[in-house]
């Protein structure tokens, strides 16, 4: 993001913060707003006239309530003949799914169509669609994706831009896929042209820092890897005696966590997981540098990292425990809770940057995208043996479409897939510390825009990120095996993925 | 009273209201023939014991393509490769590793804590009772209380090894290849010790007491006592409850996947847990059947020899 780009965010922020207190009126607020590029529409500002000092999100809510009412007017009408139908979907306990649990009885109250949301660990979700699409069963109508998976289950699932073309009577008026984030769609909704679902999730990893003890010890925002290892080994070095640690990472062994920390050393040493050849290559120069970096960090962190998958590496921020983090960014609306012991201390910057240089995504394997943010977006999917499809392809719009894709993000502070819904007031006011903040968003936003790295897309990678390679990373972080030497680690990982893949004729 | 003692035939068969006519029963459901009592526990088995395993061995010869998802028959593909996995190697390590020790601590705890309890003094019922509240805890359950108790930032028994130096706080009990099974098989033996006690106090309630009483007489301690007599004429029963424990044992899954995940690496992947790992991270739904027949086979194979050495008759 450029730092023009920046200001005009922090524009919009300071704005929409400005006008909900009242310390500017309504025609500043639409005419700042408008200098920012940020139009409304006559009714969204009819509606702005019924904001009142003190009800903060009623002024987003009813400015949307047009859009939403032609909304559930259509869903009103075109779900009649779905009603009564059970569609049932599977999925992590990702923010926008917990927060789309809360709100699917709207949905049903619309149209009749009753909605069953499993939610189960990450492995799970996995091991149900597997089987699902295995049997091609339709027991679930919609799928949780993980976008290492997407290569997986490519075939399984209906490009929903193609079937609002093939059903337009079923295809929501104003639904504007070119409002999702081109980045996002191309990183984890797409395979070559097909759209295998919608972008729902996007956690991306960012770097965020606790401006007090950074203050405290005299140090500036590491932009760096570099700069980073020596600030977290001077924190550590200053700090452990206090229970303070520079870093803490989720390098449980096994876990996909691992893989995830691991995969962005490498693309931060300017390497890549594969070669354009389709060979595996974190065993070369740039990937071992980037272990032996992770390794650093990792004795530098508290013990219990090595147990901890992302809910551990949240955890050791939340409890205080740790200063600096390279991390997903959905981390970030818990620590300004109001039960936070953190609440206003931790803040989001772009995810470090060299001094290494990227390796170009032309000399890397299966569509690997190498840069600073690692992404581990999620798509919905619309199963292509759901016995329910209309009706589940209609929730699928509803809890993507414009307005649901704000009140998710309300809901929980998390980023939206939407442009529009970054510049949402109602978005825009809660930038501030409290809980649910959206006052790390445009950070978010800059990363998806301009850094964005994405794992390879390849139909293996869903066993091989969750299984071997983690457990290999395990073995050596662990001293179980290969006596601390990363190149080894590496070599075996190595022999192990370039025998599946030329078992699998994938090179 | 007349009515009550007509013949079977006349009982089988019964007046359909208002018709007149007589329905009998069919003739083989009302005989001595064995079929229609073994029938409902023979058709229980045949769909959910023997299915399943005939299924899992026709799949074991398949090979599944992992880009076009189709099941090719190649019967060598996979059992070709299970001799050849180190990590099926290290899994019969690591299982036949926590079998044993596990199946030896909860014997010897379960007797030793049986023949404490074996009394019939005021409270020591109570005890016994209590003792069996562990058994009634599921096992995933268990695992996440132990999951707790080990974390090494406000885990109780993390925080107390430290605190008398016998934990290094950089090496969590579940992270450390070094200790991670023995954490993992605390657990297990947590929860099923009290199942060897309640055998044990069952087999110490069913001994004769004259043997007992004769070696009194001729000034046998309780040492001796508990060795020439006690143990001889319990070992029926503990080779029993040893083969029971120690096939669920082999197969222990729950208290692996819910604490270490098999990690770290791989120091506590047992043959189930890798089966799980290749089924529902890698979904090779056919190599993970072929280890899951592995250790079909070599549980079959370790209780056979066991009842052969042990000459357990049932």
């Amino acid at each position: 993001m450029s730092f023009k780009n920046h200001q005009r965010q922090q524009f919009i922020i300071d704005t929409a913060n400005a006008y909900t207190k009242r310390k500017i009126s309504k025609r500043d607020f639409l005419r700042k707003m408008g200098l920012a590029g940020v139009g409304f529409s006559a009714f969204g500002m009819g509606m702005l006239g019924g904001h009142s000092r003190g009800k903060g999100l009623q002024l987003g809510n009813m400015a949307h309530a047009a859009g939403h009412s032609d909304m559930n007017e259509w869903l009103r009408e075109v779900g009649k003949p779905f009603a009564g139908t059970t569609i049932r979907y599977t999925s992590e306990a990702t923010p926008p799914t917990v927060v789309a649990n809360e709100l699917k009885g709207e949905f049903e109250e619309l149209t009749g169509i009753k909605i069953e949301i499993e939610i189960v660990p990450l492995e799970q979700v996995l091991a149900k669609a597997t089987q699902d699409v295995q049997g091609q069963l339709g027991t679930y109508d919609l799928y949780y994706l993980d976008q290492a998976w997407h290569a997986t289950f490519f075939p399984d699932t209906v490009d929903p831009v193609e079937y609002s073309q093939e059903k337009p009577e079923l295809a929501m008026p104003g639904f504007d896929y070119d409002d999702f984030s081109a980045p996002l769609v191309e990183g984890i909704s797409k395979i070559g042209d097909k759209w295998v679902g919608i972008p729902f999730d996007i956690p991306i990893f960012t770097f965020m820092y606790r401006r007090d003890i950074l203050e405290k010890h005299g140090i500036a925002v590491p932009k760096t890897y570099d700069e980073f290892t020596t600030a977290v080994k001077l924190i550590t070095e200053a700090e452990k005696e206090n229970g303070i640690f520079g870093t803490g990472l989720q390098a449980k062994s096994g876990h996909y966590s691992l893989e995830c920390d691991w995969s962005q050393a490498v693309w931060g040493h300017g390497g890549s997981i594969f070669r354009a050849d389709g060979t595996f290559s974190g065993n070369d120069e740039q990937g071992i540098m980037g272990l032996e970096w992770y390794q650093e960090l990792l004795a530098n962190a508290p013990a219990s990292s090595l147990e901890s998958t992302w809910d551990g590496q949240w955890q050791m921020m939340h409890s205080g425990q740790v200063a600096m983090v390279q991390s997903w960014d959905e981390f970030f609306p818990g620590m300004d809770g109001d039960d936070s012991p953190v609440k206003g201390l931790w803040e989001m910057t772009a995810p470090l940057q060299g001094p290494h240089t990227l390796r170009d995504r032309s000399a890397a394997g299966f569509g690997e995208i190498p840069d600073w943010g690692h992404q581990g977006g999620s798509s919905i999917a619309l199963s292509r043996y759901s016995k329910n499809i209309d009706a589940a392809w209609l929730f699928m719009q509803w809890v993507c479409s414009k307005e649901m894709m704000v009140r998710l993000t309300l809901g929980g502070g998390f980023a939206p897939m939407r442009n529009s819904s970054f510049a949402d007031p109602r978005v825009l006011e809660k930038a501030r510390v409290g809980a649910g903040t959206t006052r790390h968003l445009p950070v978010v936003l800059d990363t998806i825009e301009n850094y964005i790295a994405s794992e390879p897309d390849m139909p293996l990678w869903a066993g091989l990120s969750s299984n071997e390679i983690p457990t290999e990373l395990g073995k050596l972080l662990t001293g179980q095996e290969y006596g601390g030497d990363a190149k080894a680690c590496m070599d075996a990982i190595a022999k192990i993925v370039d025998t599946q893949t030329a078992e699998a004729g994938l090179r | 009273m007349t009515d009550t003692m007509a013949s079977p035939s006349e009982n089988s068969r019964s007046k359909t209201r208002g018709e007149g006519k007589f329905w009998t029963m069919p003739r083989w459901l009302t005989s001595e023939h064995s079929f229609p009592w073994i029938f409902p526990a023979t058709a229980t088995l045949i769909v959910f014991g023997l299915y399943p395993i005939i299924y899992s061995v026709w799949l074991s010869l398949n090979r599944r393509h992992p880009v076009t998802r189709e099941n090719e028959w190649n019967p060598a593909w996979n059992w070709s490769r299970v001799f050849a996995d180190e990590r099926v190697w290290d899994a019969i390590s690591v299982t036949y590793m926590y079998t044993f020790v596990a199946i030896t601590i909860q014997l010897a705890l379960g007797l030793g804590i049986a023949l404490l309890l074996d009394s019939d003094r005021k409270g020591f019922g109570l005890m016994r009772a209590l003792m069996t509240l562990p058994l009634v805890v599921p096992p995933a359950v268990t695992g996440m209380m132990f999951l707790l108790m080990y974390n090494n930032s406000f885990g109780v028994i993390s925080r107390t090894l430290q605190s008398i130096g016998l934990l290094d706080p950089a090496k969590p009990l579940l992270s450390s290849h070094e200790t991670a099974l023995w954490a993992v098989m605390v657990a297990d033996i947590w929860q099923w010790t009290p199942f060897m006690v309640l055998i044990m106090m069952a087999g110490l309630r069913a001994l004769p007491k004259d043997p007992f009483e004769a070696a009194a007489i001729d000034g046998a301690n309780a040492l001796q006592a508990f060795r020439r007599l006690t143990l001889p004429m319990l070992s029926k029963i503990i080779a029993i409850a040893v083969l029971i424990r120690g096939i669920d044992l082999f197969r222990v899954y729950d208290y692996v996947k819910v604490m270490t995940d098999s990690g770290p690496g791989t120091a506590t992947e047992t043959l189930t847990a890798y089966s799980g790992t290749i089924y529902f991270k890698s979904a090779n739904f056919p190599y993970a059947s072929a280890v899951a027949i592995l250790t079909l086979v070599l549980v079959i194979i370790t209780a056979n020899i066991f009842i052969k050495v042990f000459k357990v008759r049932f």
